[in-house]
């Protein structure tokens, strides 16, 4: 388990707790932490808001130019070859 | 999973268009890591032909071991890491770590960022900045965040995409992430302090 100490230790293992890579003893050590030092919990949520957004804010879809390119450029290619 | 191992089999079996419905399914997402990679749509949308033709032509090779998104996520990666070893090879070679002056782990976190509502963090805005500040990370970070946060990957995906170690992975996420962090917090502060300068 890893040894927890300061609010650095538990800052550095808020994102492998985020992603429920953390054993239980350490989810525990963390919980604790968090439920009585307020800037940890709010460096914790603010990592949990940017995990977020990101995955809610690239959305970006092909280009249709792209998605047309690359239709062509295999059908002519690929169609010529066996895989 | 067994739908998809279903086309590859009619692929196998000479059905082009059956390649066709798996384009279809992965395209935008795989577009998506590349131009994040290379930084450039041109480049981006040559890398993502090379990329479909690659899996084509290595498809009697996919074990299934792996998913097969995980697979071509690997060929893409590959593609675009030897295109950038020989056109740009500094953005590789010298990419490992994020400059240990930034220290943005300790950057505590900003109250204006949090209490921002989510449909001004998701606002068209708000997207760009999340853009940028992905964008400005080294390569190597910003693939992570972006396969994993973005794309939903495992961390142990993310480590055979990537080819390495489950740890690499686990380290490069907690830095970017608390980059992006870093930046999505200046950013809302200077704009709160801002605005709240106009209203004085």
């Amino acid at each position: 388990m890893t040894e927890m100490k300061s609010c650095k230790d538990f800052c550095d293992c808020l994102s492998d707790y985020l992603d429920g890579q953390m054993d239980e003893d350490c989810c525990r050590l963390i919980e604790e932490h968090l439920d009585r030092c307020s800037p940890c919990a709010l460096m914790y949520e603010s990592l949990k808001t940017t995990v977020l957004v990101c995955g809610k804010g690239l959305t970006a879809q092909i280009p249709d130019d792209v998605r047309e390119s690359l239709r062509n450029f295999l059908r002519t290619h690929c169609r010529k070859e066996n895989v | 999973m067994s739908d998809e191992r279903a086309i590859i089999k009619r692929v196998l079996d000479g059905d082009y268009d059956a390649f066709e419905h798996l384009v279809e399914k992965y395209q935008a997402r795989v577009f998506r890591h590349i131009i994040k990679m290379v930084q450039d749509r041109q480049q981006a949308q040559d890398l993502l032909q090379e990329t479909f033709l690659n899996a084509y032509r290595g498809l009697s090779g996919f074990t299934g071991a792996s998913s097969f998104s995980t697979w071509l996520f690997r060929i893409a990666t590959n593609t675009c890491l030897m295109y950038l070893r020989k056109n740009r090879p500094e953005s590789v070679e010298y990419d490992d770590q994020i400059e240990n002056t930034r220290n943005s782990d300790f950057v505590p976190a900003s109250p204006e960022f949090l209490s921002t509502p989510l449909d001004i963090l998701l606002s068209s805005e708000g997207r760009r900045k999340i853009e940028e500040a992905i964008d400005g990370l080294p390569i190597l970070y910003r693939s992570v965040i972006v396969l994993r946060d973005v794309e939903g990957f495992s961390i142990e995906e993310v480590s055979k995409i990537m080819d390495t170690s489950v740890a690499a992975v686990k380290s490069r996420l907690h830095r970017a992430r608390n980059a992006v962090r870093e930046a999505l917090s200046s950013y809302y502060k200077d704009k709160n302090l801002s605005e709240h300068r106009r209203a004085l």
